[in-house]
């Protein structure tokens, strides 16, 4: 046998670059792949991330003078009575919308799953409606069912024979308007992420159970809860992210009060005093500030909870 | 390597493509400007007359939105954005512009200085920088009046008569009277809301605002103090319907007659027919008490960065001349910021059937004329929401009247930046 017979060397150097150059593209290819999203998180995501820190550290008005100003914008929020307002209302309402909602959601589900439901497919879908419908258009049926004078949920409890609530004046009133909102637009959400995951335990371990002699109320506790755990963690986590940055509700929920959401600011969240500060007085630094703050409140938040629904189920069997 | 090169190009195409809308669009002629308006004020109008007039012109009228969106789309625009060639803004949304007047056209530049004198000097003065630069010349004003319900008003046993109402009250003090009697007759509420119906507009009738004649901040002074002091008096008289305005209470009230006066601006009047049709005919106007007084209006503007700006001040020549602004009133109600129309008769003859055929043009007129001028200054939005925040918190009862002024003052001060 004959060993390899030697290369000349003019022809054995393009080979070999043929061969690095292979192994470059075999090695930049997934790269390339995967860069579409990462390009786009460094244009929309990364650099407003970054460039609004940078902002928060001037005095910027966004068609005069930027004049930096160090961290005076965070030493200031920390003074605000306005913004820990807006923090209290943001997690006020939070709470009022997250947690009926998941556990609405669960028992929807848990329903929806049941194996002799007739036109399942058809509720299945018509759970999802609120999700597709206009957050505005929402809004402003709600406003109008909650108006003190005219709305149908006072003159429901006027003829119970009950005083006239005015929901937008008050502060828990108006976070129950606007979590209700809320909670409306995302139960039915909830509702499909549980059942999808539901649909994937087996079968027979409710038949097993129900054979077993365990009710409907038991299944769900002991079969229907244990194996949503990670979708319940999941699903916290993303309330806890949307919920912390509701805007559109209480914006357009509370017309006399416009960006205040409220003479007393009663149902101003966080995000819409941002917004009330950036684009209805300009003071882009300031709103920067409270943006940077948002967003760390927002990740601490998160990782809390997430550690939390994770804790509870490792201590679960 | 070529499919990476290929992948590296789309991404790049893509980046360049997503990144780079509002570069230039090439050419720029002489006879085309874009023009930025905001909603619901018609300016279209205005545009049909002008290019029926001028044949080779060509206008790209976008009407932004509201006020404040039409504000805040400029403001993006200036930052870095395409400008337009011309904008319209409002009153209260252009003392921010005038703290940065170098990002506009110096209006005297152009021939402003010829025309000034057309116009009420105290509108001029708000678009008049401290040196002298004119940014925006004023396109109308809003003059003050109290819209009634005559129906209810007879049923009252008050008098319906517009100069029979007008003289029950000269001052806030004896509207309020009237209102307590209203009241007592029929035991229903009589004006819409007092921070709007009262305040807003009491504290647009002195010679100082928020800032002193020196241009220094001074919300906290005797004439905003009596403005906020009478409209208290109106709320504990128990007049008020407590529907705060623009409200969709506010205007479900309306239809329903369920107060009978409103203190409506001059084009406040065109919102009364879009929300109230069914009430055609059961209003009328009279003046407002306390005397003259204005809330409101807008200015035509050009941006430095204007492709165009030599056609878009020609279009601002023509249409807000005393008579363009008194075509636009005729065809629009739209008060004109041009005293030597007011005595035009056809302003003067102009009446509304809506209001029971009200001579609008001689009331609103006469509320504009004789004004004190004062300083608006780049505060004054923030600072009149807190009042009028405040104001609302009374009627809704979260505030005692008796520490009112003192929250006003706490509320203010946290939310004006030095």
């Amino acid at each position: 046998m004959l060993g390899p017979a030697p290369i000349p060397p003019d022809v054995r150097r393009p080979g070999r670059n043929r061969r690095i150059k292979q192994g470059v593209r075999e090695f930049l290819a997934p790269y390339a792949y995967i860069s579409p999203f990462f390009v786009l998180f460094l244009i929309f995501g990364l650099f407003p991330l970054l460039f609004t820190f940078y902002i928060s550290l001037f005095d910027w008005d966004p068609i005069g003078e930027h004049r930096f100003v160090g961290l005076d914008n965070f030493a200031e929020l920390l003074h605000d009575p306005r913004f820990w307002g807006a923090l209290r209302n943001t997690f006020s309402i939070w709470v009022m919308s997250t947690v009926p909602q998941l556990l609405l959601a669960l028992g929807l589900a848990h329903l929806l799953n049941h194996a002799r439901l007739r036109l399942a497919a058809l509720f299945r879908m018509s759970v999802l409606v609120p999700y597709v419908t206009s957050v505005a258009a929402t809004t402003i049926v709600f406003a109008q069912m909650f108006d003190r004078d005219y709305g149908m949920i006072n003159w429901f409890l006027g003829l119970l024979g009950f005083e006239h609530i005015d929901f937008t004046a008050s502060l828990w009133g108006s976070h129950v308007m606007i979590a209700t909102m809320i909670a409306w637009r995302w139960t039915g959400y909830n509702t499909l992420l549980y059942l999808a995951a539901l649909q994937a335990v087996p079968r027979e371990l409710y038949e097993a159970a129900a054979a077993d002699g365990a009710n409907g109320w038991r299944q769900f506790l002991h079969i229907s809860i244990p194996s949503l755990r990670p979708i319940i963690a999941f699903t916290v986590v993303t309330s806890t992210i949307g919920g912390l940055q509701v805007f559109t509700e209480p914006l357009l929920a509370n017309p006399v009060g416009g960006l205040t959401c409220g003479a007393a600011r009663q149902c101003q969240t966080v995000t819409l005093y941002l917004y009330e500060q950036s684009f209805g007085q300009f003071h882009f630094g300031y709103g920067a500030a409270v943006g940077v703050a948002l967003f760390v409140i927002v990740v601490a938040f998160s990782g809390i909870n997430y550690l939390l629904v994770t804790r509870v189920r490792s201590e679960r069997p | 390597m070529k499919r990476v090169r290929s992948t590296v190009a789309i991404i790049a195409t893509a980046a360049l493509l997503l990144g780079g809308c509002g570069g230039s669009d090439g050419e720029s002629d002489s006879k085309t400007f874009e023009f930025w308006s905001f909603a619901n004020i018609n300016q279209k109008a205005d545009v049909d007359v002008y290019t029926k007039a001028h044949p080779d012109v060509r206008i790209k009228l976008t009407e932004v939105g509201s006020t404040t969106e039409t504000a805040q789309a400029l403001t993006a625009a200036l930052a870095g954005g395409k400008v337009p060639d011309l904008v319209l803004i409002q009153a209260d949304d252009l003392p921010k512009f005038m703290q940065s007047p170098d990002n506009f056209v110096d209006l005297t530049t152009l021939g402003a200085d010829d025309i000034k004198g057309n116009y009420l000097d105290w509108v001029m003065a708000q678009s008049t920088t401290k040196d002298g630069k004119i940014i925006g010349v004023p396109t109308d004003v809003g003059g003050l009046a109290v819209a009634y319900r005559t129906d209810l008003f007879k049923a009252a046993g008050l008098p319906t008569d517009r100069d029979e109402v007008s003289k029950l009250w000269p001052t806030w003090d004896e509207f309020i009277n009237v209102g307590k009697t209203y009241v007592q007759k029929t035991g229903k509420p009589f004006v819409d809301n007092t921070p709007t119906s009262v305040f807003f507009q009491a504290v647009n009738q002195g010679s100082q605002r928020y800032y002193s004649a020196d241009r220094k901040l001074d919300y906290d002074n005797e004439q905003v103090k009596a403005a906020f002091d009478v409209t208290l008096k109106a709320f504990s008289a128990g007049i008020s319907a407590k529907q705060g305005s623009f409200s969709s209470g506010w205007t479900a009230a309306m239809k329903k007659g369920d107060y009978a006066v409103v203190c409506s601006p001059s084009w406040m009047l065109s919102q009364m027919k879009t929300n109230a049709p069914e009430t055609d005919g059961k209003w009328d106007i009279a003046t407002i008490p306390g005397g003259s007084g204005n809330w409101g209006g807008s200015f035509l503007a050009i941006p430095k960065r204007a492709k165009n700006a030599k056609a878009a001040w020609n279009y601002i020549s023509e249409m807000q001349s005393p008579k363009g602004q008194l075509d636009h009133f005729l065809l629009q109600g739209s008060l004109p910021t041009t005293p030597s129309v007011y005595t035009d008769p056809q302003l003067v003859g102009k009446t509304d059937p809506f209001f029971s055929n009200a001579p609008i043009g001689k009331i609103y007129t006469q509320s504009v004329v004789g004004i004190k001028p004062f300083y608006f200054g780049p505060q004054d939005g923030p600072i009149g929401t807190e009042f009028l925040n405040t104001l609302t918190s009374v009627e809704q009862g979260k505030v005692n009247p008796a520490n009112a002024w003192d929250t006003a003052l706490t509320n203010v001060k946290n939310a004006v930046r030095e």
